[in-house]
């Protein structure tokens, strides 16, 4: 039990779980009693109508389905010598990716942990959907044993209850930016705590134009289902959702697969995703200030659905480039090196179509970068790994016992 | 084939008011924008920009009203945008903008500044007669006394009292009624016609609410009342625009009461509501509606974003706008109260979802 002062308990709002009955005993990682937790989650989630309509809550249900985290636990490279949770983790989860709620708690349960949980203060249907399915869950008498290692908790901002879990914190997790980030290293952890974070980052899609302009109809199609996901699921408000177009080939290749690319994926959007009319005019806003950049030569306007800022070359702080809900900013390079100077530490993701495997892997060691923590094909960009932003999630929110 | 972009023979300030309908509003509009729009993307490097590199028609293929370029009303809030040197620049006017906001910056030369006025004139000569009337403001002396307050609500009493005469404030400074001085306002002026002004929330909050709760009333029964700016926070107090008028009758006799609709990034070419209880559009302004999500022109009748054009703008590149506000066209030249024109109705704002973005855990 985590005792806490009478204030701090009348603060928060108690979204799930008992603060009296909350344990700092780390399990080991991968307990299969959790992962069944995760597993019978995912099952629920699937099985809700309200949740099935919400393509986050499905990937996530997806992410936690039994057989994939048996193989996320083979693939995990710490069996032995053993390894156990740190104890209690306290998560300050984003607003911005609601559903990231569900991989944070994930990554802690299955990392040994008992997880408090701050949810974001405004209400969404994600949210709700997640809350649900996890109630329903913690229910079950085979999950009664768990009840003590979840708080899922909501406080307007109060930086109190901060102080207070924090200072009983064994690990934090702090989604939600720099801003957020920098605030919350102000609330002290015993001196053994280990922070995640997740700062802003800016990420980026690489398209070779020969291997567009190479697509068979169902191959373009099949590309544009895949952008759609990285763009416009989350509305480009992922720290991995890309914000730049880098196509690489020469000029007249180029436009040529923008000419057949664009078109084919601005019809495939439209219909699919649903544009709300303060995004709309958000995104319009934002067009007109970056027409009057002079590196900007066009803002090509495919209806409101898709916007593409065509730049004249790469900016030196290209990463405070960004777009929001269709907003994708465009540049021709003679090749991906081109894209080395710009790469700081603020880089995450780089998806790709169409270049050879060497090339990447050539591009990502040779200029000594300094970001970039994933490269994966386009489609993948949102696809939540227990490795991400450069971390091993359950290997830093664990620790090893050695014994001889 | 392109007209010319020069000034059109006839002043526009000699357009009848109400008069305008069918094709003759259109053509005249159509024309005028087409030379605004050249103007400014002749004087106004930015506009240029926007209009150029976001695809819209330049001023040679405009063949509609629907056709004509528009900013954001939100973009004067964010950029600095003049179509005249910074030295014709006589007056700046800002407006306060929703909750702590930036505010719009609108730069006013002395031709567009004097077609404000002469404009807003011809419009409220409309409503109250040619002659400038005994003012009665529903509002405090404070509010347009204290220069470091400038707000939209400033700037509405100071425009709207050059039409009247001998001001006096009906509000203490505490914003409560002040019903001693308004009565010796009133009988001082008994017999004429008073002209009456007040922000919507102010007038229904601190003169009809504060005269019911005092079971008092006021003998405005030769009252002329202009109101306008919406409800803003006291959105849950909002009435409907009969119960409105009822409950000033009920209090004061009057009757004569014309909401209207404007901004200060359009500034003069207001929208005046007619004795039938509908907003006009006058001949130097027109509205469109436009879809919402994909911005495409919507057919009168349907609902969507406010896209108000206005012959005024000179000095900055204003005259076609889309608004934040939701409404819809009712109809054209088919008042009951004679007017020709547009007639429409505002229905409330964009609702204002949470910015998302990466720095946003603890924004809300």
């Amino acid at each position: 039990m985590i005792p806490l002062p009478p204030d701090i308990a009348l603060a928060q709002q108690v979204v799930l779980g008992d603060p009296a009955r909350l344990t700092n005993r780390p399990a080991p990682v991968w307990d299969p009693a959790r992962m069944a937790l995760l597993a019978d989650l995912s099952r629920t989630l699937l099985a809700m109508p309200a949740a099935r309509a919400l393509p986050d809550v499905v990937t996530f249900a997806y992410w936690a389905r039994a057989a994939h985290l048996k193989a996320l636990s083979r693939e995990a490279a710490h069996p032995d010598p053993p390894r156990v949770g740190l104890g209690l983790v306290f998560h300050i989860c984003p607003s911005n990716v609601p559903v990231n709620v569900a991989f944070s708690m994930a990554f802690g349960l299955l990392a040994g942990n008992t997880g408090v949980l701050r949810l974001p203060s405004a209400d969404s249907p994600t949210i709700t959907a997640l809350v649900d399915g996890l109630a329903a869950v913690l229910a079950r008498p085979e999950h009664a044993a768990l009840a003590e290692a979840l708080l899922l908790v909501r406080y307007a901002r109060n930086d109190a209850v901060n102080a207070v879990w924090s200072a009983r914190a064994d690990g934090r997790v702090v989604w939600g930016g720099d801003a957020t980030v920098q605030h919350m290293r102000g609330f002290p952890m015993p001196p053994r705590a280990r922070e995640v974070s997740f700062p802003d980052r800016y990420s980026l899609c690489s398209l070779k134009a020969e291997a567009v302009l190479a697509l068979d109809d169902a191959g373009l199609e099949a590309l544009c289902g895949q952008l759609y996901a990285d763009v416009y699921i989350m509305e480009q408000a992922a720290c991995s959702s890309p914000q730049l177009i880098a196509w690489v080939g020469d000029a007249e290749t180029v436009t040529q697969a923008q000419a057949r690319l664009w078109p084919a994926f601005a019809a495939h959007v439209k219909g699919r995703h649903p544009l709300a009319p303060i995004r709309a005019m958000d995104k319009f806003v934002a067009a007109c200030d970056s027409a009057l950049a002079e590196d900007v030569r066009a803002v090509h306007r495919h209806g409101n659905t898709l916007y593409r800022v065509d730049l004249a070359g790469l900016r030196p702080e290209q990463e405070s480039c960004r777009g929001y809900a269709g907003t994708l900013h465009e540049v021709v390079l003679d090749s991906l090196d081109a894209l080395a100077p710009i790469v700081t530490d603020r880089y995450q993701t780089l998806t790709t179509f169409g270049h050879p495997r060497d090339d990447l892997a050539r591009f990502v060691t040779a200029h000594g970068l300094r970001g970039i923590d994933r490269v994966v094909p386009v489609g993948q960009a949102l696809d939540m790994g227990v490795i991400w932003d450069g971390y091993d999630i359950i290997g830093s929110l664990s620790r090893v016992i050695d014994i001889r | 084939m392109p007209e010319s972009h020069d000034r059109p023979a006839e002043p526009v300030t000699d357009w009848p008011c109400f008069g305008l309908g069918g094709a003759e509003k259109r053509d005249r509009m159509l024309a005028e924008m087409r030379r605004l729009t050249a103007h400014h993307r002749a004087a106004c490097a930015p506009y240029r920009a926007i209009v150029d590199k976001l695809g819209f028609a330049n001023e040679d293929r405009i063949a509609a009203l629907e056709d004509v370029p528009f900013l954001p009303v939100r973009l004067f809030k964010r950029q600095r945008l003049l179509s005249v040197p910074e030295a014709d620049v006589v007056k700046t006017m800002t407006s306060s903008g929703t909750s702590g906001q930036s505010r719009s910056q609108i730069f006013l030369d002395k031709a567009t500044s004097a077609l404000q006025v002469k404009v807003l004139s011809r419009i409220m000569a409309e409503v109250m007669g040619p002659k400038r009337l005994p003012m009665l403001v529903i509002d405090c002396r404070a509010t347009v006394a204290d220069r470091y307050r400038f707000s939209a609500r400033t700037a509405g009493i100071l425009g709207f009292s050059m039409f009247g005469r001998d001001v006096c404030y009906a509000l203490d400074d505490d914003m409560t009624l002040n019903p001693e001085r308004t009565r010796a306002f009133l009988d001082k002026h008994a017999g004429q016609d008073i002209l009456v002004f007040g922000f919507t929330f102010i007038v229904w909050r601190h003169l009809v609410r504060a005269l019911e709760a005092a079971r008092e009333t006021l003998h405005l029964d030769r009252g002329i009342l202009i109101h306008g700016g919406g409800w803003k926070q006291l959105q849950a107090e909002a009435v409907a625009p009969d119960a409105f008028r009822r409950g000033i009758a009920d209090v004061t006799g009057m009757t004569r009461v014309h909401n209207y609709y404007g901004m200060v990034e359009q500034t003069g070419s207001i929208f005046m509501e007619c004795a039938a209880g509908f907003l006009h559009a006058s001949a130097w302004s027109e509205i469109l509606i436009r879809d919402p999500v994909d911005f495409t022109p919507l057919p009168p009748g349907e609902t969507g974003l406010i896209h108000l054009l206005s012959v005024i703008p000179h000095s900055y590149p204003g005259h076609s706008l889309l608004s934040e506000d939701i409404g819809q066209v009712l109809g054209r030249d088919d008042c009951p109260c004679g007017r020709m024109g547009t007639r429409l109705r505002i229905d409330g704002r964009l609702e204002h979802a949470e910015i998302r973005g990466c720095s946003d855990t603890f924004a809300a």
